[in-house]
């Protein structure tokens, strides 16, 4: 098995596997979305010891994790959203949906200087849960009703991710004058702060206005127009 | 907006009020504001092509377009219009036309950046890159401050292949910086990086090494700016530091095969060679050792390891994986069964662990004290049930892996399994026998068993979605679909089906289209893989926001590798699947031509067909009923004002749910439809033999021979003993004599040159050549049934060469290595020869003999 992140060429069997194992599904350009607005959260895991049918045979994906930044987050702090996990049946139990999450969790971190990431899972998803619980330490942060289209409930879950700063300090005092300098602590010490550090990328968001995903209710995505006359960018 | 036909100022508002609603989509407010002008100007274009831009989203593109010409034709100076006009051809995906309008917009209104800006789109979503890159100039020439400006030049440069230029353009813009951007600035932070990927892809690793240096502290995306410095310190041989990148890398992510390989190459490790092997284990080892949780260090080494040492290895593997229980083992390892050796002393394993206590026993091996995890922390197995149900469950898939297929033995071991097996809920196991079944050929059985695995998971979808593909593989169109409708959206237009097409549910649609194609149903089975074509089609057309889009987010590394994807799209196994059914299905209707009428089926007696044509009617009539119901349902729900647009509905409606009109107006020139599936796939997947066989079909119907010579030559290099390298030599030297017109000079010396001097053979008889390669064959049931094929061109009248082609096929059976695949095949051929009915009963008398449980094996 191998960890990469998600490439676009990948999505036809990212969606696959996601229609395959759940209910919430999306059109490919919902995929395209996530993957071309933060390339570096989405993550797949690929099954490399599968034997080669044709030259051509696409990299078989048996698990994913679909990730994104809020875009107007209503608490003002800069966090990250799992928009959808999962992983074949065939591969589970290898540790797989772990390492997908917490790739993803330090690329929130890292490049958007995330302060948390939030989840929805079903209140009845008894391995998401305990995988979210119990193996990556989110927290239950209260109940939504009737959120899937099913009427199930979710619980709304949340883990904060400074833990990922004091590891980056670590990290660089283990390396005595390696390369990943030592401004840089003060640098990720700054953008944990909740709030800071979000307004330069905040300026630049205003332009979209986007209404995704079939959890909450199928929208039609990336909604802009071409003729409209004053949409082009921060110039 | 400059306009030759003023309107009055209370208008003029109006006017502004369509623009608005158009753009924030309140299409009804926006209509009846453009109604309102044209009330009193009746004849105002701008106004007239507004409307119809609204129309066009509406769905109403032939009133759009309708409205639009009227509008030209009042306004024919109108920038507007025209616009408007190519907005509308290119939301029909007619670019070309898109092209021409904007063009004429442009030369009323040369400075409209939004024009220009459409145009440059359209240009890159056409990929002519040199048009783009001049419209691109033009824009930035105009607004020189924005950075998107500069990044767009950049990459026209990039894809067009001018590196340096790209580079340059980068480089100047960096310069009209005063000031250096804020850190955080994820726009700049990728750039940065999209200028390195071009100094690299110039090739100058040395340049891009000490450019990926000075931002690496800087860097908001850590993990791109580490492998891009590890890989160039690769490239440029500095060993030691590669190895120090890599091995921080890997730190971060233990279970990235590219780091692993980066790390063998740095530290100058090549596992063809068996004296690096020891040094190899080692470093995989101290992997190993770091982290409880990763398989990567622990399954790498037995890829290289040998004798001994791979048993050795492989012992310690399986039996970490066993006690823990982990159920996807057996995927992990079956690619080492190409390994004839490998494959044995794992077999020689496992089934040592089946009287092995096992789960203590190596204990002190496996765990080291870092060991934390308790393995079955999460079960309710004690550990001897967990190490029993594990080993059973491998031997299992062992044995009903084709490479290792021994299928009564697999059934025992599943069997064991499932009484092992502690948990209700738990259908692993039974999912498995389900399989074995549909090895041995019942598929019958096969669904039913997979229909129990279900059931005992019903809040599971991924058994859902094995339920269905088995209830398609046994002729259960309708209950699949039943199946899939647990987990689709109830609201969904057109039902499960109509969701699953909306949701690009590929693997299923196709699935269903073979499903049909099998039974014969051709226009369902069309339908199908049209339905997957357009999918493509849509995969396509996705990217064009993007190419705004990105530029607005900044992340252009991602975006150019999107473009170079869709550059690809069509190559992937899942268009080359749907698309070799689609050919097939046309080269037949052009051989039949009678099968488009009325959608007969092909094979068969008439008898038969005129009883199946019965059913399908009545199938037809009973589908329809259900559409009918289902759009009423739609309907009743739409009252409800939260339900989709009315348009939206409409679209989606199916108005040909059973493929007829398909089959009809596609039927009527099958090779020309052939040919949209069949370009792509010779352009894209040229190294595909089944696309080049299916390439030679086509273009020996249509007479091209140039073309299916092409094809042919194709399939003799990538695979020279392939039945069909035969059998369509032989057959494109029969159509050559039999073609009575004379071919062009410089196609007959092309095909002399290439064929009959080096391929055809000329001196014996096509007859002679057939017998001569059915004798060399004699054993191989697909080169019979090649040259079996080849008997009934040469003598599709003779009675005595049809009993002699029966005959064949009937040895073919009883060989050694013809499968059950095989046998199916050979009673499709039976079935085409159209012999007696007598030589089908005793063919497949011989096969059920032989495969006693295959319920494929019947004669539809
Ligand atoms: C939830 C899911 C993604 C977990 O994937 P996975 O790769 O098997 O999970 P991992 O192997 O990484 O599991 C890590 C830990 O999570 C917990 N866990 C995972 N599956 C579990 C299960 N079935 N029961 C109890 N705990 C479980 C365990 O603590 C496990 O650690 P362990 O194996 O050392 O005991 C997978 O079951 C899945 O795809 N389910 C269907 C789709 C879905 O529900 N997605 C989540 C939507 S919010």
């Amino acid at each position: 098995m191998d960890i990469r992140v998600l490439h676009p060429s990948d999505i036809p069997h990212v969606q696959q596997t996601n229609i395959t194992n759940l209910p919430e599904n999306y059109f490919c350009k919902y995929y395209l979305y996530h993957a071309l607005s933060w390339p570096q959260l989405s993550y797949v895991a690929v099954d490399v010891s599968r034997p080669k049918k044709t030259p051509y045979d696409a990299p078989k994906i048996v698990g994913y994790v679909l990730a994104k930044m809020e875009e107007d987050p209503a608490d003002g702090v800069q966090h990250g959203h799992i928009t959808s996990l999962s992983v074949m049946r065939t591969h589970r139990r290898l540790g797989l949906a772990e390492k997908l999450m917490r790739q993803s969790q330090r690329a929130m971190f890292e490049t958007y200087g995330a302060v948390y990431v939030s989840l929805h899972v079903r209140v009845s998803n008894v391995a998401a849960r305990s995988l979210y619980e119990d193996t990556l330490g989110f927290k239950n942060n209260g109940t939504e009703e009737k959120y899937y289209a099913d009427g199930e409930d979710a619980f709304s879950m949340r883990k904060e991710l400074d833990y990922l700063r004091e590891e980056a300090l670590d990290d660089e005092s283990d390396e005595e004058g390696g390369t990943i300098g030592q401004d840089e602590g003060a640098e990720v010490g700054s953008a944990g702060k909740a709030g800071d550090g979000a307004d330069g990328e905040k300026k630049k968001e205003r332009k979209r206005k986007v209404k995704v995903g079939r959890g909450l209710g199928v929208g039609e995505l990336v909604e802009r127009n071409e003729s409209a006359p004053q949409t082009n960018g921060t110039s | 907006m400059a306009t030759n036909q003023q309107l009055p100022s209370k208008e003029q508002t109006l006017f502004r009020h369509v623009v608005q609603s158009y753009e924030s989509k309140q299409y009804k407010k926006g209509i009846k504001s453009a109604d309102q002008i044209l009330k009193k100007h009746p004849n105002h274009g701008e106004t007239q092509a507004m409307k119809a831009l609204i129309m066009s989203s509406q769905n109403k593109s032939e009133e759009a377009f309708e409205l639009c010409k009227v509008a030209l034709k009042n306004a024919m100076k109108s920038q507007v219009c025209w616009h408007v006009y190519g907005l509308l051809y290119r939301g029909q995906r007619n670019y070309e036309e898109a092209l021409k309008a904007y063009r004429f917009a442009l030369r009323l209104d040369p400075d409209s950046s939004q024009i220009q800006r459409d145009l440059a789109m359209l240009q890159v979503q056409m990929r002519d890159y040199a048009g783009y890159v001049q419209t691109r100039r033009t824009i930035l020439q105009a607004r020189p401050s924005s950075r998107q400006n500069w990044t767009a030049l950049a990459i026209g440069l990039q894809l067009s292949g001018d590196l340096e230029g790209a580079e340059d353009v980068l480089h100047r813009f960096e310069e009209t910086l005063r000031e250096p951007p804020n850190r955080k600035d994820i726009e700049h932070a990728e750039a940065v990086l999209y200028q390195n990927t071009i100094i690299a892809e110039r090739g100058d690793y040395e340049r891009a090494l000490e450019h990926v240096n000075s931002v690496l502290k800087a860097a908001l995306d850590k993990t791109a700016v580490m492998e891009m410095q590890a890989e160039y310190l690769l490239k440029l041989d500095r060993k030691e530091d590669a190895v120090k990148a890599y091995t921080k890398l890997l730190k971060r992510n233990a279970e990235r095969r590219d780091y692993y390989d980066g790390l063998e190459k740095a530290s100058s490790l090549d596992r063809s060679k068996s004296e690096d092997h020891e040094k190899l284990g080692q470093l995989y080892h101290g992997w190993a050792e770091q982290s409880q949780r990763s398989d990567a260090p622990r399954r790498i080494p037995l890829d290289f390891k040998s004798g001994g040492a791979f048993r050795e290895h492989a012992d310690k593997y399986l039996r970490r994986m066993f006690k823990k229980g982990v159920p996807s083992t057996f995927a992990n390892m079956k690619q080492l069964y190409a390994d004839q050796a490998k494959k044995e002393t794992i077999c020689e394993l496992v089934e040592s662990y089946l009287s092995d206590g096992g789960a203590e026993k190596h204990e002190s091996e496996t765990n080291g004290p870092t060991n934390g995890s308790n393995p079955s922390k999460n079960s309710k197995m004690d550990p001897a049930t967990t190490w029993q149900l594990s080993v059973n469950y491998f031997l299992a898939q062992h044995y009903d892996y084709h490479l290792s297929r021994n299928l009564s033995k697999a059934r025992k071991y599943i069997d064991r399994a499932i009484e092992l097996n502690p948990s209700k809920t738990d259908y692993t196991y039974h999912m498995t026998r389900a399989r074995i079944h549909k090895h041995a050929g019942n598929v019958v059985e096969a669904s039913k068993a997979m229909n129990e695995a279900r059931e005992m998971d019903l809040k599971d979808r991924y058994i859902n979605t094995k339920c269905a593909k088995y209830q398609l593989r046994n002729h259960q169109n309708t209950d699949a679909v039943n199946t899939m409708g647990l987990f689709t959206r109830k609201e969904a237009v057109g039902g499960p089906l109509g969701d699953l097409v909306d949701m690009q549910c590929v693997w299923f649609i196709t699935e269903d289209g073979e499903s049909y194609l099998r039974q014969n149903d051709l226009a369902l089975a069309l339908k199908r893989f049209k339905t997957v074509y357009d999918i493509f089609v849509a995969w396509e057309e996705d990217q064009f926001d993007f190419h705004s889009f990105s530029l607005r987010k900044g992340m252009i590394r991602t975006y150019v590798d999107m473009i170079r994807w869709e550059d690809r799209l069509r190559e992937h196994p899942f268009f080359t699947r749907a698309a070799l059914s689609a050919i097939r299905i046309y080269c037949l209707l052009f051989d039949r031509p009678a099968l488009v009428e009325g959608g007969a089926k092909p094979n068969g007696s008439s008898a038969e067909n005129a009883a199946e044509k019965k059913k399908a009617a009545k199938k037809a009539k009973k589908d329809a009923e259900k559409a009918e119901a289902e759009k009423k349902l739609a309907l009743a729900k739409k009252a409800n004002p939260k339900a989709a647009d009315e348009e939206e509905t409409a679209k989606k409606e199916d108005k040909d749910p059973m493929g007829l009109e398909l089959l009809k107006s596609t039927g009527e020139k099958p090779l020309e439809e052939a040919m949209k599936y069949l370009t792509p796939l010779l352009e894209l997947s040229p190294n595909n033999i089944e696309g080049q066989i299916a390439g030679f079909e086509v273009f020996i119907r249509r007479r091209k021979y140039l073309p299916a010579l092409k094809c042919l030559l194709a399939t003799r290099r990538l695979a020279p003993d392939h039945p069909q390298a035969h059998y369509q030599s032989l057959r494109f030297r029969r159509a050559l004599e039999e073609d009575k017109t004379p071919l062009d000079p410089h196609v007959s010396a092309v095909i002399q040159e290439n064929f009959i001097s080096q391929i055809a053979d000329p001196e014996k008889s096509l007859e002679t050549l057939n017998e001569e390669f059915l004798f060399a064959h004699w054993h191989s049931a697909r080169h019979v049934q090649a040259g079996v094929r080849l008997l009934e061109l040469l003598h599709p009248e003779l009675e005595p060469a049809k009993g002699k082609a029966t005959n064949h096929l009937q040895q073919t059976v009883g060989e050694k290595g013809t499968t059950i695949e095989d046998a199916v095949e050979g009673l499709r051929v039976l079935r085409e020869l159209e012999g007696s009915r007598e030589g089908r009963v005793e063919y497949l008398r011989i096969a059920r003999e032989r495969w006693p449980e295959a319920s494929v094996l019947r004669d539809l």
